[in-house]
């Protein structure tokens, strides 16, 4: 049955339509909306607008849809999202006009149902919202890469300021080595003209030491006149010192001749037990008065590459070191071995009072003994073992030390082998 | 800053104490002109719209100041303070009741009356609160308004106002919705609609008249109800006016009910 107002022809065409009162009550409605909705006719007509429309269409209807009809008594174009009786949701695009018809206002809506165009419009907003996004994205990685470049240039400019604060550096430093070298070379004068003046001084004194020998051996001889016994006595004591002050010149001058460069090495092979053998001799009073016993072991096949001189006068001063140093009773080991491919090791092994560690590094320097008690025990100048590395040195050899306090001390010679 | 200018000010009356009148969401003063003319004889009529509605200076939106409806308050604010208005009687229609809430609060020396039409502290259910809504249906307008801003605001409007050799083009747009602007309108009602003024309310200490419409889906009775019990100095009024546009739909019935509270004394 149609509708007694909308009339067969509206009823039928292919839209919806529906007509309400301003309170919201539906006054008609027509065939083909009541087929988009799933409604029976009765189902609808008396019923409220709103309530075929979705909450969210409900609260546009009423913010939006509503005030524009009562101000301009029409409105165009509105989407709508109705609810059909069994609850599925139908997008419609609704035309109204409110006019006055049968004595009341009323308003007329014409429905048309949109799918596509729908569809079509999520697609075009989810695209819209898409490009909003990537173009926010985009504007915050370009203000990210300005931030960026902000930081490099930052950092670039630190460099640079570092960089010349180190060619500033370097510069200085180049300087100060300028500085040093000439420093260095003005040392190493004044250090050869100390030399060269020890040298000569070392000469002058001798002389009249010489001449204090002579005459002291004279008076002893009776030369002038007959002597008494403590006249004697005291010609004794001036040779002794005579002979002290002499050894001390001859350490000195030794000293500062090899400082100087002044020393002429003569290379040749040497066995080092025919070494062993001369310098000996010369020691074994001395241990012999002290009771030491005295071993050797050194093989006979040893061959070094040295200055024959220079080696006895190391090997000497190491052994009458060990004499001096080891108390009696004690022993003196004297053994070579091969060090390595290319060297050669003697080594001259006391059980003497040793030397304190702290101490061990000193004992090269010139005018160093390892304590004044010892000194005084020991008469020596303190120049022996100093004279005894620079020769070793002067080999291209190399001259160490160990010690244990109490234990004793062991000096080993590096020379080249032959 | 011109505020007059800025928020599309209209002064007009024969009275003294100022009547402001501030429009709801989707709406401009526009929808006041049904009752307006009722109390032009005794009051100094003020009508504006909120900058990014009707015809307010697009210009101006601040998307952080419009976030919250508190700067829809300092919109108020604002006018009270261009016009150097005291003794406010306020009339707020539905969102605009809390702008009015919030304004009160700040400068309570200013209001004299607040008049509240379908007001609601917040639209979303919360336990055991009844506000309407889920928050879910909250979406959903959402939907229905970017589709309804899709066809022309979203794409061709920028254009056409920008067009000033074509004046009709925007008479042609104030003839559709009133805020022209699809992102500004989203964030208004996301600022509505998410809006919870349920501490606020209990602050108020202007008398309030509350106009409770029947069949309201937006302003439910339970929130009329919830609104005058919590809201100290309120007053209840129940239309028979249904819907949530009174002021549109029953203008005389809403005319009588304002101009009754009015002549009453304050609630104390």
């Amino acid at each position: 049955m149609h509708d007694p107002i909308v009339g067969t022809l509206l009823d039928d065409a292919p839209c919806g339509y529906v007509a309400f009162a301003d309170d919201g009550s539906i006054r008609a409605v027509n065939a083909t909306l009541l087929e988009m909705l799933g409604y029976a006719r009765d189902e609808l007509v008396g019923r409220h607008f709103e309530s075929v429309l979705t909450v969210g269409a409900r609260i546009f209807y009423q913010t939006h849809f509503f005030p524009l009809l009562r101000l301009h008594t029409r409105a165009d174009e509105i989407f709508l999202i109705l609810r059909a009786r069994d609850g599925t949701d139908v997008g419609t695009l609704v035309n109204a006009v409110r006019r006055e018809r049968d004595g009341e206002w009323r308003t007329e809506c014409v429905l048309l149902r949109i799918v596509e165009r729908r569809k079509f419009e999520d697609a075009l907003l989810r695209a819209k919202k898409e490009a909003e996004a990537a173009n926010a994205a985009l504007v915050a990685s370009q203000g990210q890469l300005e931030e960026q470049a902000v930081e490099l240039e930052a950092q670039a400019t630190e460099l640079e300021t570092q960089s010349e604060e180190l060619r500033t550096i370097n510069e200085e430093l180049m300087e100060r080595g300028v500085e040093l070298e000439e420093a260095r070379m003005a040392a190493e004068n004044a250090n050869r003209a100390k030399s060269e003046f020890l040298a000569t001084m070392s000469h002058e004194l001798r002389t009249p030491l010489n001449a204090i020998a002579g005459y002291v051996q004279i008076l002893e001889l009776g030369v002038h006149g007959p002597v008494t016994p403590a006249q004697l006595e005291t010609l004794g004591r001036i040779e002794r010192s005579q002979r002290h002050l002499l050894r001390l010149i001859n350490d000195v001058l030794n000293l500062a001749r090899i400082e100087a460069g002044r020393v002429d090495y003569r290379i040749e092979r040497l066995v080092v037990a025919d070494l062993v053998d001369s310098v000996l001799p010369m020691v074994e009073p001395q241990m012999a008065e002290r009771r030491l016993r005295n071993e050797v072991t050194v093989p006979a096949s040893l061959v070094v590459r040295a200055d024959r001189e220079k080696v006895e006068q190391i090997l000497l001063n190491l052994l009458s070191n060990a004499a001096k140093f080891t108390p009696p009773e004690g022993s003196v080991h004297i053994a070579a071995s091969m060090h390595d491919a290319t060297c050669v090791s003697i080594r001259v092994q006391d059980t003497g009072i040793g030397i304190a560690p702290e101490k061990l590094a000193s004992v090269f320097e010139p005018f160093v003994q390892v304590d004044s008690s010892a000194t005084r025990r020991a008469q020596g100048t303190g120049l022996g073992l100093s004279i005894s590395r620079d020769l070793a040195r002067g080999m291209k050899g190399e001259l160490m030390a160990e010690s244990v306090v109490d234990v004793g001390s062991t000096f080993t010679l590096l020379l080249p082998s032959g | 800053m011109n505020v007059l200018a800025r928020n599309n000010v209209k002064v007009f009356g024969k009275g003294t104490q100022p009547m402001l009148f501030a429009h709801g969401f989707g709406c401009d003063q526009n929808m006041w002109r049904f009752v307006t003319p009722a109390f032009e004889a005794d009051y100094c009529i003020v009508l504006f719209d909120y900058v990014g509605s009707g015809k307010s200076d697009l210009g101006a939106y601040d998307a952080q100041r419009y976030a919250t409806l508190d700067g829809y308050a300092r919109d108020v604010l604002d006018i009270v303070h261009a016009l150097d208005l005291h003794d406010v009687i306020f009339v707020g229609h539905s969102v605009s009741s809390m702008v009015g809430v919030l304004a009160a609060n700040r400068e309570p020396e200013r209001f004299a009356r607040l008049v509240m039409v379908g007001p609601s502290p917040r639209y979303v259910n919360d336990a055991p609160y009844i506000g309407g809504f889920e928050r879910g249906e909250i979406e959903g307008l959402l939907e229905t308004m970017e589709k309804n801003y899709i066809g022309w605001a979203n794409f061709l409007a920028p254009a056409i106002m920008k067009n000033p050799d074509r004046p009709e083009l925007g008479e042609e747009l104030e003839a559709s919705f009133c805020s022209t602007d699809p992102v500004i309108a989203r964030r208004f009602a996301e600022a509505t609609f998410f809006a919870d003024n349920r501490a606020d309310v209990r602050d108020v200490r202007v008398p309030s008249l509350i106009l409770q419409c029947s069949d309201d889906i937006i302003a439910p009775d339970a929130v009329g109800d919830y609104l005058h019990r919590e809201m100290p100095r309120s007053t209840l009024h129940h239309l028979r006016a249904t819907g949530h546009c009174p002021h549109m739909s029953h203008p005389e019935e809403t005319i009588a009910a304002i101009k009754e509270y009015l002549r009453q004394p304050a609630a104390a």
